[in-house]
This record gives structure tokens, sequence and C-alpha cells, in this order.
């Protein structure tokens, strides 16, 4: 993935349309386009220190639980590229954790359910195993934000999609 | 001052919110991470929220230049309605602090509060009209199933003469907030008056 800037993730994966209303109205918001696609960019940026490799699998995992399949099927590419064992990706996939054997992972993949799928349950506990097994708190801060922006994309992919369909039927 | 409205664990009220790890000092931080606390919000710099992002800089100056440009930027559609798509999801992922923040900016622009309350109580029969209940019915479908997410949600404020701008702005709201929630959520705690 290019990081140049005129590449935007969201508008390639789902094919708008740059003649159409949806690619227009996105388009109006400049400074939302390009913050989400900095975002992204700085979220799977090399200067963090939380390995590359787990933020593939905890972007496939969240889209995967969110049935979010257009980001999903980017995110196992992107796993796929940064040489993610075939074993994790089908951990991931599958949604059998105890078959990730990395206990550091296994405690990330765990914080990324819950944060996806039942928000208000994440308390100090969940948070504080990331640091007993040796998560710092910049890495830990880099994986919160990294998950909270998942929840959002696919989210706007969401509402995007909707926004296509919706357009393509005018 | 408006009135206090407390149901179902939520409130209107001021709450502040503390850290449940290390935050970055004021004192030793980079002239990257104060230039970047400052451009977040006004009062980042003593914002245990924003001094704990401020230890991945670069993530949190995207963050926020995303999250300004949805709930700020002029043009689209009002910036109350933005206010009840993140009042909305806020009170359905159970954030209590986001709730009580966009409690009270949705007062200050729209100049009324039963919504606040309804929205509190439940937001399924919550809005003082259409639109609102419309808003409101977006937001929820956003946040609870994604997946589901269909043409029939856009439709149903279509038909209320929103625009397709007007209506990406609700659903940037809708989905910042799927971010914003899950950040207050999980590292750290509200703190009651």
């Amino acid at each position: 993935m290019s990081n140049s800037d005129s590449t935007d993730l969201i508008d390639d994966l789902l094919g708008l349309d740059p003649q159409g209303s949806t690619h227009a109205a996105r388009h109006f918001r400049t400074k939302v386009l390009k913050g989400t696609q900095a975002s992204y960019d700085a979220l799977f940026s090399p200067a963090v220190g939380l390995s590359l490799s787990y933020r593939w699998l905890v972007a496939l995992y969240a889209s995967r639980l969110s049935g979010a399949n257009e980001l999903a099927e980017h995110y196992l590419e992107q796993a796929r590229e940064h040489d993610v064992t075939e074993a994790l990706i089908e951990a991931v996939e599958s949604g059998q954790l105890d078959g990730v054997d990395d206990t550091v992972l296994e405690a990330i993949l765990i914080f990324t359910r819950k944060l996806i799928q039942k928000p208000v349950e994440g308390d100090k506990a969940a948070l504080l195993a990331l640091k007993q097994v040796g998560v710092s708190t910049p890495d830990i801060v880099a994986l919160a934000q990294l998950i909270a922006f998942l929840s959002y994309q696919i989210r706007l992919v969401a509402g995007l999609k909707a926004m296509q369909a919706l357009e393509k039927t005018a | 001052m408006s009135d206090v409205i407390k149901i179902n664990g939520f409130t209107n009220e001021t709450l502040g919110w503390k850290a449940w790890l290390d935050v970055v000092s004021v004192e030793t931080a980079t002239p990257e991470q104060i230039r970047i606390l400052e451009a977040s919000h006004p009062q980042a710099k003593t914002s245990d929220y924003y001094l704990l992002l401020a230890h991945e800089p670069e993530i949190l100056d995207h963050r926020s230049e995303t999250y300004n440009a949805i709930m700020y930027a002029p043009g689209g559609v009002h910036r109350a309605d933005r206010e009840l798509a993140a009042l909305t999801v806020s009170r359905i992922n159970g954030c209590v602090y986001c709730a009580s923040v966009h409690a009270q900016r949705f007062e200050q622009l729209a100049k009324r509060n039963q919504i606040v309350a309804d929205v509190f109580t439940d937001p399924a029969t919550a809005g003082d009209n259409e639109r609102d209940k419309a808003i409101i019915k977006l937001a929820t479908a956003l946040t609870e199933s994604p997946e589901d997410f269909d043409a029939s949600h856009i439709q149903a404020l279509k038909d209320l003469d929103m625009t397709e701008k007007e209506i990406l702005d609700i659903i940037h709201a809708a989905s910042i907030f799927g971010w914003a929630n899950r950040l207050m959520l999980n590292l750290g705690e509200p703190v009651f008056p």
C-alpha cells in the first residue's frame, strides 16, 4: 500500500465512482478524508513500537468479528504480504485463539475482541493484563487507538457502502 | 447552567476522567508532543486523556484532525445534529463520560434538553420530531450492527429532505464515536463530582 497523497484506501476498496454523489459528499469533507487516511498510515507505520504483524492480525480479527468483508480481505492481504504465518492467520480467521502460541499476541487479541464487541466491559484488569505480559504504555496506547480506529473505519465503510448502494438504484 | 439530568447511570453534569496508565508529563514532553496537544484541544495539557494519548503523538495528531473536522467543520449538517449522533452512540456504548460531554454540547447548540433525558432513558423511543428520530435510528443501527446497515437507513433521512452531504456528516459523527467511546471506556474512568 502506497502512502502517496493520491491513494485513499476506502475510495479504492469500495470503488467509489468519482462522478457519483457518494464520492462527491465524501470529498466535500477533505479534512475528514485526509485525517482518516493519515490515521490509517500512522497506525500501520513502522515507527510504532508494537509489532506490525500483531497490528495486521488485530485489524483482520476486528474486521472479521464485525462482518466487514471488504476490510477483512484487505487486512488478510496485508498480513500475508508482511509474512504473518498461516497458522496465526488461521487462528484469527477461525476465532480459535487457543491456537495462538504467543502469550502477548493472545492477550492482545482477547483485548481486541472485548473492545470491538463489548466496549463497556473493557476494564482496568483487561488493560493491566497487557502490562503484565510486558506491553509498554506507548504500545498499549497504539493498540487501543488501532482498535478504536478500526471501529470507526468499519462503520464509515458500512455507511458509505449503503450510500453507494442507494446511488446505484437512483 | 442547565438542569441536572441523571438517568440509568448517565448524567449531563460535568465529569472528570482519570487514566489507568502513566501519562506524559508536560514538563518532560517533546516540542512535537506539546504542539500536537495544543492542536488537539484547548485544555489538552491538563487532561489525563490527551496526556495519555500523547505517548503516540502522530496517531493523536491525525485522530484530532479527523475528530475536529467531523464535529466542528462549518457547512453540512447542523452541529446540534452531529452532537445528537454523538450522544446516542455514547449512550448505546455505555460511555458515561462521553455522554455527559455531548449532552451538554447538544443542549448548548439546540437550546433544548428533553431529548437528553429521553436518550438516557431509551434511545429507541427518543426524539422530539421525525428528524431527531431518524438521526438517532441511523446512529443506533450503525453502532449496533454495521454489518446490517443498508440503503434503507440512508433513504429514511433522504425522505426527510436531508442531502447526501448532511447524511454523511451524521455517518461520520456516529462512526467517530465508535472510536472516541472505546478510548474513554478502556484507558481510564470517569470521575464524578
